[in-house]
């Protein structure tokens, strides 16, 4: 088949159809920033904190993408996970990197159970994984508040005062993580520029992105991205298509606990009830600010993603301010940009693919007029 | 009776849970917190009585160091079961002195008490390290922490 025969203007109007929501968060930055006044100095060290913050959690959802699962809306249940082992970790008084490492221990398992129930749930339900994901975490979430709020203290041993809410159960609002509080990021950190870089978390971010690379090109890997492109094909092809999809769903599931370790290290302190809820929304907000799609996602688009999104965080309630004279306004603008982006990504996947369809038609019929001609 | 078949594929799950299981154990002994209460009172026991300081400067493992004078008492957070601690003080003929002690904490206890004066004495352990448990009374109800978010929705929405 030849190419599609298309003007200047039509392929620079594919262009910019196809990197769409990164543009327009690169002009509403470039917009933005001046206008916060904040200094480039205070910018970097914000973005280079939110990238270490950051960046495990939306590399968490990179496999499932690859297995065709689309965005995996079910990772608040692994970061349910993670919280379940920061909350013991803090009751037995474990610190520092030790402790981390304690609490991922502690997550893997519960993970794995979550996420293998999740993905048998998804297998039932193909082709509307993401809707189906979103509400599987809701339903997770009342049995996490159920355990947190009623079984620990009484079922589950919790002995920490400070942790255990005054009524004698249930755990506090707040969980102070002060023994963990930065434990990651100060290891090996240095200065340069004035800016403090994490080193260690970077590390460990930059030591996960090989692995996806590795992963890619293994067996389970080469079968994700053959069930991701037809499932029917890679069936065929003998490969157990359930299967692979679920432990496409488990490593994620697992991914996003540590991911939600390292990011509670950072904040220092728990929101028991709240922390895991948007966590979800915010990494698949900024996986496609970076101009990922549901079915295409790559680490750049998690750097990128990371970077764009959280630029537009920091300076849109300074910049609303400056502007209007209100900070409120510009937190609603955060929020209008964060829902909004993800629908916008939403509806251009569909018109992509709707005119992917339209672009084979008309390279058809191009085809078959230049054999007329031929013909002739 | 069944036969129970163990694949190489199961040995080695099974050694991979238990390594798991063992790093698990490890970070556990390594990094539990403990709370050491240094305290530069005048102690008397056994019949002996060791005189506080006037001035003594004290430094657990690489912690800054801290200067207590006499009925003052300080803390440090710890982690992990052997600790150093190091006694700088100057007795009366204005002559310098330190003090290095190697010392293990148990497990369950999450806060000691370390009486400098008896451990410069030349006490011993069970003299100048004291479990200490918060007294009841004294335990005030813990405030919750302000909630650090950056979450998409606004809280006040």
């Amino acid at each position: 088949m030849s190419k599609l025969r298309e003007t200047k203007g039509q392929k620079l109007f594919n262009v910019i159809e196809k990197n769409a929501v990164p543009i327009l968060f690169i002009i509403i930055c470039a917009i933005g920033i001046p206008f916060s006044g904040y200094s480039l100095n205070y910018l970097g060290q914000e973005i280079i904190t939110r990238i270490g913050r950051n960046s495990f959690l939306i590399i968490a959802l990179l496999i499932p993408i690859m297995a065709g699962m689309g965005l995996n809306f079910g990772m608040t249940l692994g970061a349910m996970a993670g919280q379940i082992g920061l909350i013991f970790i803090t009751d037995w008084k474990i610190g520092g990197i030790p402790g981390m490492i304690l609490a991922m221990i502690i997550s893997t398992p519960i993970s794995a159970i979550l996420g293998w129930m999740c993905g048998k749930i998804l297998n039932m339900a193909k082709g509307r994984e993401m809707v189906t994901s979103y509400i599987i975490g809701f339903f997770i979430n009342g049995v996490y508040q159920l355990i947190v709020l009623y079984g620990m203290g009484p079922v589950i041993p919790i002995k920490d005062p400070a942790l255990v809410l005054p009524r004698g159960y249930g755990i506090r609002n707040t969980v102070n993580l002060i023994g963990i509080r930065r434990s990651m990021d100060n290891v090996l950190a240095i200065r340069i520029f004035g800016l403090s870089i994490p080193v260690l978390t970077l590390v460990v971010i930059a030591m996960l992105c090989f692995f996806i690379i590795w992963f890619k090109k293994t067996k389970l890997g080469q079968d994700m991205r053959a069930v991701g492109q037809d499932m029917e094909v890679a069936r065929a092809a003998g490969i157990k298509v359930e299967h692979t999809r679920i432990v496409s769903i488990v490593i994620s599931t697992i991914l996003a606990g540590y991911g939600m370790i390292i990011y509670l290290q950072n904040m220092g302190t728990l929101n028991t009830y709240n922390s895991h809820m948007q966590i979800g929304m915010f990494s698949i907000a900024a996986l496609l600010v970076g101009g990922a799609t549901v079915n295409k996602a790559s680490i750049g688009n998690v750097f990128l993603g990371v970077t764009l999104f959280h630029v537009m965080f920091i300076v849109s309630p300074m910049a609303g301010k400056n502007l209007i004279g209100q900070a409120q306004l510009g937190e609603f603008f955060r929020v209008f940009v964060s829902y909004g982006v993800i629908t916008l990504a939403l509806v251009l996947y569909e018109i992509r693919k709707r005119r992917a369809r339209y672009k084979t038609g008309r390279l058809l019929a191009q085809d078959q007029a230049d054999m007329k001609e031929v013909d002739v | 009776m069944k036969k129970v078949h163990l694949s190489r594929r199961h040995l080695y799950q099974l050694i991979a849970v238990v390594v798991v299981l063992l790093i698990g154990v490890i970070m556990f002994v390594i990094g539990k917190q403990h709370i050491f209460l240094l305290d530069n009172k005048t102690l008397e026991s056994n019949g002996k009585t060791y005189p506080a300081f006037s001035i003594v400067e004290v430094q657990v493992n690489r912690i800054e160091s801290l200067e207590l004078g006499p009925r003052d008492r300080d803390r440090a957070d710890v982690r992990g079961q052997k600790h150093k601690i190091t006694v700088r003080y100057t007795d009366r003929s204005f002559e310098e002195h330190e003090v290095v002690v190697k010392f293990k904490v148990p497990l369950s206890q999450e806060m000691v008490l370390i009486s400098l004066p008896a451990l410069v004495g030349g006490a011993e352990e069970s003299v100048w390290l004291q479990p200490y448990e918060i007294p009841v009374l004294l335990t005030m109800p813990v405030d919750d922490e302000p909630i650090i978010t950056d979450e998409i929705m606004p809280m006040d929405i």
